[in-house]
Parts: structure tokens; sequence; C-alpha cells
């Protein structure tokens, strides 16, 4: 399929890589050409300079044979307009997007269909969304839900002393029978693999678990942590997504203090922000935080715009005590890194955006698509219809592609972590954990 | 300021205030008292209509005009109100002519007249008459009927309206008067009707309608509302509620929008402050009794509600209930009814406003940095509001340390002093000790009655339209006019 990306920025720049090496045609548009040099040189698309306003770049860059326009460059208008640029026909999809709330939000006056837009996007409401998720289960690097949240993938970082570590899966699994609970992946060093039976938890892993909702609770205390519900919750910084962030919150009744620097966006924000209690500060100002008892918090999410001041105010919660600590990093060669410090979560908004983007423009029997934000790997719920190959036969007598995992099976109302010895039946919905380079082999075995 | 854009406004006031005179001279045939009523409306007009013509037309005002408008009208209105008083002599004095007087525009509802049956039926109308006009306001009247639009309406309506808002109905400030005065009136015509249908007379009717709707508190009996069956009292407490709510909300819930009272959070104050209240006098009353019947509650709701949106008709003498009583019915004094309303006092969103900003600064002890947002409900009120809101406050307690002392020094004991005192800044009527609801104001004295007509009237106004005039630069030219 042709992809024509419009805007070169970090969510463009991310999207264009992840389609790409999903064996898609994509084309970046942009103005700036030191930009689209950058872009060119790190992955394979194809760029044109100009504006993505313009019906007559849009037509250079191949807008007739496209099946995606993605107009995401930060400014709203020239999203809107280049949405609106291109004829409508069956076939082509257009996301744009948007950050100003009157553009998108579930009761504006100006629904997507008025842009002729099929999906309009906000990374920093995205990105609030997925650091929301993060709190539902606090230690988790990584949350991702199916069905309404019944299975949930969890990313956990092995504790010393966790009961799982030292062992193999296999042991692991003998002793949790019965239990709706599986290990999909494991990352260490850096490196992620999809583990066997013989693989053995170490200390300091990070693993990445399927479950069903009721286990939750289960797979932290294997890996050395509690369950408890979030009820007071720090934000550092006035950020857009901080605003997002507090209303979530707010509408789900968690307690909320918020450092905010400057001291007029501290008033504008105390004024529209009715439950949260504002203060004005510097978030990394220690005495300031201990003051208001960060280590006394379930959860301390910094996001102030500078990466620097998040990740040093993160530092200083988690010193401090505060039990999980989720950091707003814009620049994508932190996100790794802040775990490896000892940050429990990094979410970054070109993620979540180009998660929300991805999730949307999966088609055929892929029904969903949950990317995590610190890891490659992508989550995708997928339909079972009468032409897959799997059918038929137990799990084990298939061939899954390398990297990839059968994690979970939708049957009926149930949920089913399956083994090698469960079939698959038409209908069901499977819930598989792929590595990038799987993504594509995965997606052939459930044709629609 | 121009004085004489001042001087025309007035005049066309005073003819109207005239005009208003009339329906009491047909009730003055019988007493023969025809011809004072006469002089009364031939004074007025005259007067008025020297000013008016002698003037020649204005084209506009300003905010300065505004205020000396709706201040050196209400003393004009209030002196031409008192001559039927003086001229049909039923006043002691002058001073006591112009207390009646005022205390009927500013909706107060105290009385220098110690028996009320004996007076005049034409005096008893005007004095109910003066009531229903000061309560929407005289002035927002004018703005709705005479031609006073094309002058800056606005500035008018916004001197008189209490509160700390004044809401516009309808883009053009004229037509949100005229639906202000359309509820009032509709309001006022429909109570006339219940008290019929509840056998009351239709003397009796129009003149406790027009006074209830206006939260005044003047009536044609000495025993209040005493005098009348328990229904009709009541209906009485349905209305005065009523009154001391926010009159936009009720244009609202007439438009269909039902839940615009509970909606609101100043009416929510409201209403919980007068349950709470009648709930602990009833108790209170009924233990100092020993029963707690249908009368008990009956005495206990009407008096809370009667004090609480300011109007001040009594059907018991809560000057010897228990002192817990006595104690909140001063509270509700202080506070009043609902910003907008036609009552008087501090008003609920002024006092909510307060606690509000009080229990932020209580927070700030710990957390020194937050950032403290006053709020009414959900709506964060701007900080220009809330200082205007304390300073109001202190004014207001000064005001009322001030009047306590003149009082005093006048020869009442404390209680008197203190009660009376708030209840003129109030507009409420009978206050504690010898100014109770069993009592009346006659017997204090000219001075003291002067000092309370002071009192009313920067109650009425809320000091600043009062107090602005008496800055040294108000009075100045504005520079460059003319």
């Amino acid at each position: 399929m042709r992809v024509i990306v419009v805007g070169a920025g970090e969510v463009g720049y991310h999207v264009a890589d992840r389609l790409a090496k999903e064996q898609h045609d994509v084309v970046v548009v942009d103005l700036a050409p030191e930009r689209l040099d950058y872009v060119q040189s790190h992955i394979d698309v194809a760029v044109i300079e100009g504006s993505g306003a313009s019906p007559a770049v849009l037509r250079k860059a191949g807008i007739r044979e496209a099946g995606l326009l993605l107009a995401v460059t930060s400014v709203d208008e020239i999203n809107l307009v280049s949405c609106m640029s291109v004829p409508s026909r069956s076939g082509l999809i257009k996301v744009a997007r948007v950050s100003n709330p009157d553009f998108y939000a579930e009761r504006a006056t100006l629904q997507p269909s008025a842009f002729a837009v099929d999906l309009l996007i906000n990374p920093e409401r995205e990105l609030a969304l997925d650091a929301f998720r993060l709190l539902q289960v606090v230690a988790a690097s990584d949350v991702a839900v199916f069905a309404d949240g019944a299975v949930q993938v969890v990313g956990l970082m092995v504790t010393d002393g966790a009961p799982i570590a030292g062992r193999s899966l296999a042991e692991v699994s003998a002793a949790e029978q019965g239990r709706q609970l599986l290990t999909v992946a494991v990352e260490r060093d850096g490196a992620t693999i999809v583990p066997t039976g013989a693989t053995v938890i170490e200390a300091g892993d990070h693993i990445y678990a399927i479950a069903a909702a009721a286990e939750i609770p289960r797979a932290l205390e294997l890996t050395g942590h509690h369950y408890e519900k979030v009820q007071r919750v720090m934000l550092g910084g006035g950020s857009v997504e901080m605003f997002y962030l507090a209303s979530l919150l707010q509408q789900h009744e968690v307690g909320a203090i918020a450092i905010v620097e400057n001291r007029e966006r501290a008033q504008e924000l105390a004024e529209k922000l009715d439950r949260t209690l504002v203060l004005n500060g510097n978030v990394t100002d220690v005495e300031l935080l201990e003051l208001e008892g960060v280590g006394g918090m379930d959860a301390f999410v910094a996001l102030t715009d500078y990466d620097e001041a998040n990740i040093i105010a993160s530092l200083v919660a988690k010193h401090a005590g505060a039990k999980q600590v989720i950091t707003l990093v814009n620049k994508s060669d932190y996100v790794p890194l802040a775990r490896r410090i000892g940050l429990d979560a990094a979410v970054s908004p070109r993620l979540s955006a180009a998660g929300a983007i991805l999730r949307y423009v999966r088609r055929g029997s892929v029904r969903r698509v949950a990317t995590l934000q610190n890891n490659d790997a992508e989550v995708m719920l997928l339909t079972v219809t009468t032409n897959s190959p799997l059918l038929g036969r137990p799990l084990a007598e298939r061939h899954i592609p390398e990297g990839a995992i059968v994690g979970a099976i939708l049957r009926g109302t149930g949920v089913l972590v399956p083994t090698g010895r469960d079939a698959l039946r038409v209908g069901d919905e499977v819930i598989v954990f792929a590595l990038p380079e799987a993504v594509d082999p995965v997606t052939r075995l459930f044709p629609p | 300021m121009n004085l004489r854009e001042v001087v025309h406004v007035v005049g066309v006031l005073l003819v109207a205030v005239a005009g208003t005179m009339v329906p009491c001279v047909p009730f003055a045939v019988h007493e023969g008292l025809v011809l004072p009523w006469l002089g009364a409306i031939a004074a007025t007009a005259i007067a008025g209509g020297l000013a008016w013509t002698l003037t020649g037309r204005v084209k506009s005002i300003n905010q300065r005009e505004g205020v000396a408008i709706v201040g050196l009208g209400w003393v004009a209105v209030v002196l031409a109100g008192s001559l039927p008083f003086i001229l049909t002599g039923v006043a002691p004095s002058i001073a006591a002519a112009v207390f009646e007087s005022m205390s009927g525009f500013t909706t107060t509802g105290a009385t220098v007249f110690s028996v009320i049956e004996v007076l005049p039926a034409s005096i008893l109308l005007w004095r109910s008459i003066t009531h229903w006009l000061g309560g929407m306001g005289i002035i927002v009247l004018g703005v709705a009927i005479l031609p006073l639009v094309g002058l800056g309406g606005a500035q008018l309506f916004r001197a008189e309206v209490p509160g700390i808002t004044a809401d516009r109905l309808a883009p053009r400030i004229a037509t949100t008067a005229r639906l202000l005065w359309g509820v009032y009136a509709g309001l006022t015509l429909a109570l006339v009707l219940l008290y019929l249908a509840l056998g009351m007379s239709p003397f009796d009717a129009v003149n406790h309608a027009m006074s209830a709707l206006a939260t005044g508190g003047f009536s044609t009996r000495t025993a209040s509302l005493g005098a009348f069956s328990p229904a009709i009292q009541w209906v009485t407490v349905l209305f005065m509620f009523m009154a001391g709510i926010n009159f936009t909300l009720h244009y609202r819930m007439l438009r269909g929008r039902w839940n615009a009272w509970f909606r609101d959070t100043e009416w929510r104050w409201y209403a919980a402050s007068s349950v709470i209240v009648a709930a602990i006098i009833f108790v209170a009353v009924g233990a100092q009794q020993g029963a707690w019947t249908p009368d008990t509650l009956r005495r206990a709701v009407f008096n809370t509600v009667a004090v609480h949106s300011t109007t001040g008709f009594a059907t018991a003498d809560f000057a010897l209930w228990p002192s817990v009583a006595q104690v909140l019915l001063i509270g509700l004094m202080f506070v009043g009814a609902m910003g907008g309303s036609t009552g008087g006092g501090l008003k609920m969103v002024r006092a909510a406003v307060v606690a509000q900003h009080t229990r932020g600064e209580i927070r700030k002890m710990l957390h020194p940095r937050a950032m403290i947002v006053t709020r009414l409900g959900r709506t964060a009120v701007r900080s220009d509001v809330v200082l205007n809101v304390l300073a109001f406050l202190g004014m207001y307690v000064a005001t009322h340390a001030a009047g306590t002392v003149a009082l005093a020094a006048l020869g009442s004991d404390f209680i008197t002093a203190m009660s009376a005192a708030l209840a003129a800044m109030s507009s409420i009527g009978p206050g504690l000790g010898a100014v109770g609801p069993a009592a009346h104001y006659g017997h204090l004295g000219d001075p003291a009655l002067v000092v309370l007509t002071v009192l009313m009237l920067l109650g009425r106004l809320e000091f600043y339209t009062i107090l602005v005039l008496f800055l040294p630069g108000a009075w100045a030219r504005a520079g460059g006019e003319r």
C-alpha cells in the first residue's frame, strides 16, 4: 500500500519508520529539505519537498494510488487542509493530527466528517491516555488492553528476590497451572526474545506478560510487586499532556497534586482543574517535592516540556519513595535509557500518536493493534477465519513464525491463555505478540 | 459629572413616582384625604416636571452620571414618597415620615406605627406600593419602561441590581429589565390570586402580595401574617422564599429549564441554610415550649424564611425564642438573600465567596505554594471579584459597627442597637430587643430614625453607589467634555 506522510517531525518520522518496516511504500512530504535528508538517510522511504496542503505536491507524491494519507505536521490547520484538498474515495483513509480540542473533542461542533477526515489524532491526549493506563497497574512499564480490559498485556521489571526469578518458564507454568497467565516476551540487555519453556528468568529482566484481568495481581506478585489501586498521584509540569491526564484522573476520582513552574500557567490550570491541587514551583525542587509528600504518592508523572527536567524530577521522586514513576520523554533516544536508570516507564507523544494511528490503519483480519511504548514489539488482535492455515490441529503442531507467540484466545465471552495442546476454531479472536520482523508473516497466517 | 443629565433623569423618575401615587386616591375619598393626596402628587409631579423640562435634551450618560442618578434618584424618590405620610398627618414627625418612606422603598418593612389597623387604607396601599416599586428597583423599572434607554441603561442597571454580577437575560438591557419586571409582576399576580382563593379580602391580598414579592414586610395588620390562616402563611413562606431567589433563575425556569434553581450554586447555599436553620429553630423552640406541634414547625419555618429572604413578616415574637434561635436569625439577617433577588443583606453569593476564599487560605497553610482558586460550584471566581467581595464585607461590618455605636449613643441598649442597625442595613424590618417583631421603631426618637434611614439606603444600594458620591473626584466635571 502506498502511504503518504505529511510532516517529517517526530510523529511523522516514527510512523513512516514503522510502516516502511512493514513493507509499505511510504512517501514523506515536508517543507524542510534538511529534515527530509535526515529521514531519507535513516529509513527506506521516498521524500518530496513541498507543502502538504498543496494538491499539486500531493499529486506528485502519488495520492491517486495511495491507500493512506497521514497529515501529522504540528499545525492543525495544515493537517486539516491537507486532508480536505484530497477528494475522498473508497480505499483511501485520511488521518489528521489535531491538538486543538475544538476540532476533536467528543462533543465538538466540528466532527471529522466536516473535514472529510476519517480519523483525528491528538498526540497529547493519546499520551495522557497511555499514561493513565499505566497508572492502572502500578509498577508496569507498559499496559495494553483488549476486549474492554478483559485481557491485558503488561510490561514488568523482575525485582531481586521475585518468586519468578531463577526459574524456567516451564517450572513457573507448571506451578501456576490453571491460571490465565503467560510470559510472551523477555527483554534482557536491550534485546527482546520470545521465550520458550526452557528460558530461565533472572532478576533485572523485563518481561511482558499477557493475562486475564483477574490475574494481573498475580503477575505483579510473581515479579515481586504488589497490586494496589492508585489513589494519590503527583503530576510534574504544566504541559498540555498534563492537563489531559489531570482531567482523566479527575473523571476517575483519583486525587492529584500538580506542580507547575510558570505562574500564569499554574493559575490557568488551577482554574480549569477544579479537583486538582495546583502548586506553583519547580519540579526539580527537591524540598518542594518532599514537602508535598512525593514519597507517599502512589505515582509520580513527570510531564514538563523538557526531557531533562522530567528525568531529574522522576529520579528525585523515585528516590524519595514514589511507588511508580512515569516520565515523559520527547527524544526517542531517551526512551530505552529511562528504564535503565531506574525509572518505571517512559511515555512519548510521538509513540502514543503513532500507536493510535497504527491501531486504526491496520485492516483485513487484524482487528486491533497495541504498540508498546518501551518496546518495538506489537500486540495484535486477529480474527480466525475459515481460510486460516492454523485451523484444526493443536498449536504445537503448527508453524508459528519466529518472534511471535499466541498469547490469548477470546472465545465467546471467555478468555483462554493457550498451551501447545489448544487448537484454534473459526470465529476465535487471538492476541498475538510479535517482534517487528514477525508482524508481516503473522498477518499472512490470518487471511481475511 | 454632568449634573444637568443627572437632574434630567431624576426629574423623569419623580414624574413616574407621582403617577404611582394615583391608585391611592380613590381610597382617600371616603377618608377625607383627597386634598393631601392631590397635594403630594402635584408637588412631586411639578418638581419632577420642572427638572425634566428645564434641563432640555440629554445625549448619553457614563459611569459617573449613572451612579449619581441612582444615588440621588433614590433620595429624591424617597423624599417624594414621604409626602403622603406628612400631608395626611399620620406621621408624628418629618423624620418618621421619611423613615417610613425609606423603609418602604428599600423593602425593609420597619415601621414607626404601633397600631397598623388605624391607618387610612390609602396610606396602607401606598406603603405596599413603595415596597413593590423598590423591590425590583425603581431605576430598573425606569430602564424598562421610561425613555432612559438611550442613556446608557446598563450603567444604571448595574448600580441598582444587588449581588456581584448583573446577568443579562437579553442582549439589550431594556429588554432584560422588562423581562425581570415581567416575572416579578407575574409572580405578584399569582400570589394575589392564591390569597383570594384562600379567603383573603382583595385589599389584604394585593397589599401582602406586593409586600411579599418585594421581600418588604409591611402588613395591613399589627399582627402581620399572624392574623391569617395557616394555609395563607404556608403560601407566603413559598413566595417569600422565591422572592429571595435571583429572578434570572425564575425566568430561566419559566422558559423550560426546570432545573435552573437546583443547578445554581448560590441557590443550593440559600436552600440549605434555610432548611438547616429552620430545623434547628424548630427543635429549640419545641424544647422551650415542651411540644413539637405543626404550629411550632410553621412558626419556625415562616420566621426563618421571613428573615433569610429579608422580608420581615412575622408570625411569632422571635425576640422571646431561645438564644440559639435568636443568634441564628441574626446570622441570617447578616447574610440575607441571593444576589439578583428583591432581598437585601450581604447576599448569599458573597457569603459563599468569602467562605470558599477562607477555605483556600486555610488550605494554603498546608500547601504554601498552592494556587488557590476561589470557586462557586465548579466555576472559578476572578480574583478581582473576590477582592471586591472582601471589601464589601469590610464595609458591611464597619457600617454596621458605626450604626450600632450611633444608636447606642442615642440611648438604645446593645441588643436593640445592634439588631436595629442590622435589620435596617439588610432590609429585614424587625430586629430584637426593643425593636422585635412585636414592637415598632416609633419610640426610638427622630435622631435614631435618621441614622436608620441612612443605613437602609446604604444597605439597599450596596454602599458603593452612595459612598462614591462623597469622593472628592465624583463631582468634578469630566475633562474635555463641553
